[in-house]
């Protein structure tokens, strides 16, 4: 036998036929056969006939040998598969370990990536895209009333009891309105709870952790049942399940514990710890003016929520046709649950998520950067490999195979790195959002870290894998290290690459910077009040003690007399209710001389509050006067503090001192006229971003009884004090114990507290923000320090000569760095536009700022172009000392 | 002596002819024919299945060469997988043709 002719390796060229060969290999039998029997002496005819004898029915003998081969075939096929396979492990692993420290700086920089991005996926998996606790909870809608802009307005019992009534669209409904009580079993405590319809609980479908939740037959036996939250229960009574049917005293009154609800029954950020039946009066259900539930419904199947708005809009037509007083300017909004409740974290978790998808990437370009260098010197292997038969995609495959052997090390380690990160995330995320203690790595959580790590790997694995098998074998082999080296366009590439991650850099600067700027004007806005040196503390009078509203103006009175008392206590004052802790109710304003309807009237928020109450605080007295001891005594004349919203609402381009206006009659339509003593400064109530509402400010004393009910008999002490504030909370307490010692003293915080607080989820996501773009800047600085270090190596021999020839040292310098600073240039160009449209996603969350805003993207240029410089600097300064000798010596 | 050859037996056959060198599917066929005295016609319709079985099964090995008669012809080779089959089925295959002809040329009827 010869060798196979070369002819018939070009046959095989696309493969093997193994059709073909079976062919073949009979018609040699048969053939050969012939010839035998025609030198037998047989006709050729009849030799054939002969030939073909011994086969049978050749046709199908053919088909047998067929199917054999290519079974044959394929699991030949397969095995070598997996041979490779498992020889490119062996192989990448083998290489991974032979550079140990190359190796350690890619796995971290692939592990800080990857781990910064699978946690910050985990939060936004855990807040936006895990499944609801409740069953079909896409069906969940907020139902609001409108007036004018606000759309999400509280709704009234007459709205809430037609919309259930009339409209075709809820399987359920419920109202719900915040109710804290004082708990008095043991040592007093203020617990935030809700009331709620019964509904509520049908539409939650989810079952009681003990007993049973109440219905409305039982409400309508005794409306003083009370379901126990889980986290009360255990805390309150060690998880004693013989709680149900005993009774506990709630403000004062005993209240028949029916059930404990898991924690998944809270719908609302109020995170309620008692539910108390909500029961409405045949009055209040013809109540269309005081608005004051939250509205929960659950759709029919299958009626989309567009369906839900219309048919609440017939219902609320129907209304405004009865109403049309109330009605003046209202309306109707059914917003979807997530919408309402998420909606708000959707946009900034995305823009982080994002951001770190970008630090990721640049963290890729760094990786493809090293793997690009160290191609470079492994050239001759790879050539090697090709030159004994490694095909293109042999090689390619063998080098992406190395990449995602490193991804997957770094992602194992990401992944630690992200427990690492959910759990500080958990522990100091801003408390306002909602689930986020549910981050975790959770199955879908994993298969994201997975997904992200494998493409990682062909990220930064493919440009030198393609680079590796475009390399000129020839070249490579015949050529010394060093020479080859210097073959013109080497690095283009490199180049490229890092232009990408300077401009990726650049939008995560601007973004950043952006929030920044946002975060800074946030800062400048005047509060209209003074945060330093204030601490509030908040109280609630049962009903039961002090029903007669003298009783509860004196309690108050008593109890600040007390607190005035205490030493370095400057001043002592209270308000129903005070700046960045919550609202409270609105009421219309009749204005003397001027047209009233109650639908269209100016409707600010009413603050009961002492004398002092304006000093204590800080706010800034415009004009007139604030209020006095002499306005808080018996019979004294009836007098308002507005703030200069309501003023220029109310009396436009006039002085409002000794003008009259009147709320909150005792009886409706009878106006009672009070006389604005004083004017004082806007104040932010809701926090910077908000800005300010019209109020109006009562003496405590001239409140009529339902003011105190609207109010809960619930005031905030506010003192001043030179020194920390935080020091006067035991004071206050013990000015409290003093006046009544079953009352728990709540809501205890300095102003500071509660403004870092309301900053907190801005300050969050600016801080991680900046972080995200700090880590993209160092990243981008290592990146460009590699390619000009590089470039520099690269360059010795060339440099040397120059110097030796005569160049100076600053030419060779500038020769250095102006290679680093045209890609800076061209990159931050890039990064400039990308920024532009990149932005427009954030222009939502950002305060009085442009995502525009030029001076944002200057300085985000000049932070890249100045860090890239620096980058540069260091190995230009190593080129400037290279010895002309050393270097031309070099081998 | 039957001519339709047992599979196993077939393939034994064809492994030992191998295992004096490279051969072709006919040369293969014309050596069984030879070596049993022209007792065994090995048909061919037989003999191609077998040969593409044990291929498929790694014990012999294929490739294309030219032939005494200057024709392209495929060429099969033993593998060392192929040697070891041979050894193990050979033994076999000769205890039990011993055991046959031991029972075929019995003199005597055995004791119960």
């Amino acid at each position: 036998m010869s060798a196979t002719p070369l002819w018939r390796r070009y046959l095989r060229f696309w493969g093997s036929d193994p059709g073909a060969d079976v062919d073949d290999e009979f018609a040699f039998h048969v053939e050969t056969r012939v010839d035998e029997l025609v030198a037998q002496g047989f006709s050729p005819k009849a030799a054939r006939e002969e030939a073909l004898r011994g086969f049978g029915d050749i046709q199908q003998v053919k088909a047998i040998c067929r199917t054999l081969a290519e079974e044959r075939e394929r699991t030949m096929q397969r095995t070598q598969w997996w041979a490779d396979w498992r020889h490119d492990l062996r192989f990448a692993l083998r290489q991974l370990i032979v550079s140990p420290v190359l190796t350690a700086v890619l796995m971290i920089t692939i592990a800080l990536g990857i781990g910064a991005t699978v946690a910050i996926f985990s939060v936004l998996n855990a807040v936006l895209l895990r499944p609801l606790p409740w069953a079909d909870s896409d069906r969940l809608v907020f139902v609001y009333e409108t007036w004018r802009q606000f759309r999400q307005g509280s709704a009234s019992v007459g709205h809430f009891h037609d919309w259930t009534e009339q409209g075709d669209v809820f399987e359920h409904t419920a109202a719900l309105t915040r109710a804290t009580f004082n708990l008095s079993d043991g040592e007093p405590e203020r617990i935030s709870g809700v009331r709620v319809t019964p509904g509520y609980f049908r539409a939650l479908q989810i079952p009681p952790v003990l007993g049973a939740y109440f219905s409305e037959a039982d409400v309508a036996r005794d409306a003083r049942l009370v379901v126990l939250g889980d986290g009360l229960w255990r805390r309150r009574f060690a998880g004693d399940p013989s709680i149900v049917g005993r009774t506990i005293r709630l403000n004062g009154q005993a209240h028949t514990v029916v059930g404990i609800a898991p924690p998944e029954t809270n719908l609302t950020r109020l995170a309620p710890e008692v539910l108390a039946p909500l029961v409405f009066s045949p009055q209040q259900r013809a109540n269309y003016g005081a608005h004051s539930f939250t509205v929960i419904a659950k759709l029919k199947a299958g009626v989309s929520r567009n369906a839900a708005q219309a048919d609440m809009e017939r219902v609320t037509r129907g209304i405004a046709q009865r109403e049309p007083k109330n009605m003046e300017g209202r309306g109707v909004n059914v917003r979807s649950y997530s919408d309402v409740m998420f909606g708000d974290f959707r946009t900034p978790l995305y823009v982080v998520l994002g951001s770190v998808i970008f630090v990721l990437l640049i963290g890729c370009v760094n990786v493809a950067n090293l793997l690009l260098a160290r191609a470079t010197t492994r050239r001759r292997e790879i050539a090697i490999r090709s030159a004994i038969g490694g095909g293109r995609w042999r090689i390619v495959r063998q080098l992406l195979t190395e990449s995602v052997v490193l991804a997957l090390a770094g992602g194992i380690a990401g992944v630690g790195l992200a427990y690492l990160g959910i759990r500080l995330f958990v522990s100091f995320g801003p408390r306002t959002v909602p689930r986020l203690h549910n981050a975790g790595l959770q199955p879908e959580v994993l298969l994201f870290a997975l997904g992200i790590t494998l493409l990682t790997g062909l990220v930064f694995g493919l440009a030198p894998a393609l680079r590796a098998a475009r390399e000129n074998l020839l070249m490579s082999l015949r050529d010394g290290s060093r020479s080859s080296l210097r073959a013109s366009g080497r690095d283009t590439l490199r180049g490229v690459l890092v232009v990408g991650e300077i401009a990726v850099a650049v939008v995560l600067l601007v973004g950043a910077g952006l929030f920044i700027r946002s975060a800074w004007r946030l800062q400048q806005v005047p509060l209209g009040f003074d945060v330093r040196g204030v601490l509030s503390a908040r109280l609630a009078l049962p009903p039961e003690r002090y029903a007669v509203d003298d009783s509860v103006a004196d309690a108050y009175r008593r109890i600040l007399e007390q607190t005035r008392a205490v030493p370095g206590i400057q001043r002592a004052g209270a308000s129903t209710g005070i700046p960045l802790m919550g609202g409270g109710p609105d009421a219309s304003v009749q204005i003397e001389g001027q047209p009233f309807s109650p639908g269209s009237a100016v409707s600010p928020a009413i603050r009961l509050i002492t004398e002092d109450y304006v000093e204590a605080i800080g706010m800034v007295l415009v004009r007139g006067r604030a209020m006095t001891a002499a306005d808080m005594a018996v019979g004294a004349p009836p007098v308002v503090v507005i703030n200069e919203r309501l003023a220029s609402l109310a009396w436009p381009g006039e002085d409002p001192i000794g003008k009259r206006l009147s709320t909150w009659t005792r009886e409706a339509d009878k106006p009672e006229w009070r006389e604005v003593v004083g004017v004082v400064g806007d104040v932010r109530s809701f926090g910077p971003d908000t800005p300010p509402r019209p109020e109006l400010f009562l003496p405590y004393t001239q409140a009529p009884v339902m003011a105190w009910n609207a109010f809960q008999r619930s005031m905030a002490i506010v003192v001043r004090s030179a020194d920390d504030p935080a020091v006067h909370a035991s004071s206050l307490r013990a000015a409290l114990r003093a006046i009544d010692s079953s009352l728990p003293l709540y809501d205890v915080a300095t102003m500071r507290e509660a403004l870092g607080a309301e900053a907190a989820g801005t300050r969050f996501i600016t801080g991680l923000l900046t972080l995200l773009a700090a880590a993209g800047l160092v990243l981008a600085a290592v990146g460009i320090y590699g390619v000009i270090a590089y470039f520099v190596t690269q360059r010795t021999p060339e440099i040397g000569l120059r110097l030796a020839l005569g160049a100076t040292p600053r030419s060779v310098l500038v020769m250095v760095v102006r290679h680093g600073a045209v890609l800076a240039v061209i990159g931050i160009a890039i990064g400039l536009i990308a920024a532009l449209a990149a932005t427009r996603a954030v222009a939502t969350l950002l305060f009085e700022i442009s995502a525009t805003d030029p001076p944002t993207y200057a300085a985000g240029a000049a932070a890249l172009f100045s860090i890239a410089l620096l980058a540069c600097a260091v190995p230009a300064f190593r080129a400037v000392r290279v010895s002309p000798m050393q270097s031309l010596a070099e081998p | 002596m039957e001519k339709e050859l047992l599979h196993g037996t077939l393939e034994v056959l064809i492994l030992k002819t191998l295992s004096w060198g490279p051969m072709h599917g006919f040369g293969i066929g014309r050596w069984i024919e030879q070596l049993s005295g022209n007792e065994l016609r090995i048909e061919e319709g037989s003999l191609y299945p077998a040969l593409y079985r044990i291929e498929k099964k790694g014990w012999v090995e294929a490739s294309w060469g030219v032939s005494d008669n200057q024709r392209r012809a495929k060429y099969y080779r033993l593998t060392t997988e192929g040697r070891r089959q041979l050894h193990k089925n050979a033994d076999t295959w000769s205890n039990f043709a011993h055991a046959v002809a031991r029972v075929l040329g019995a003199k005597q009827q055995p004791a119960s």
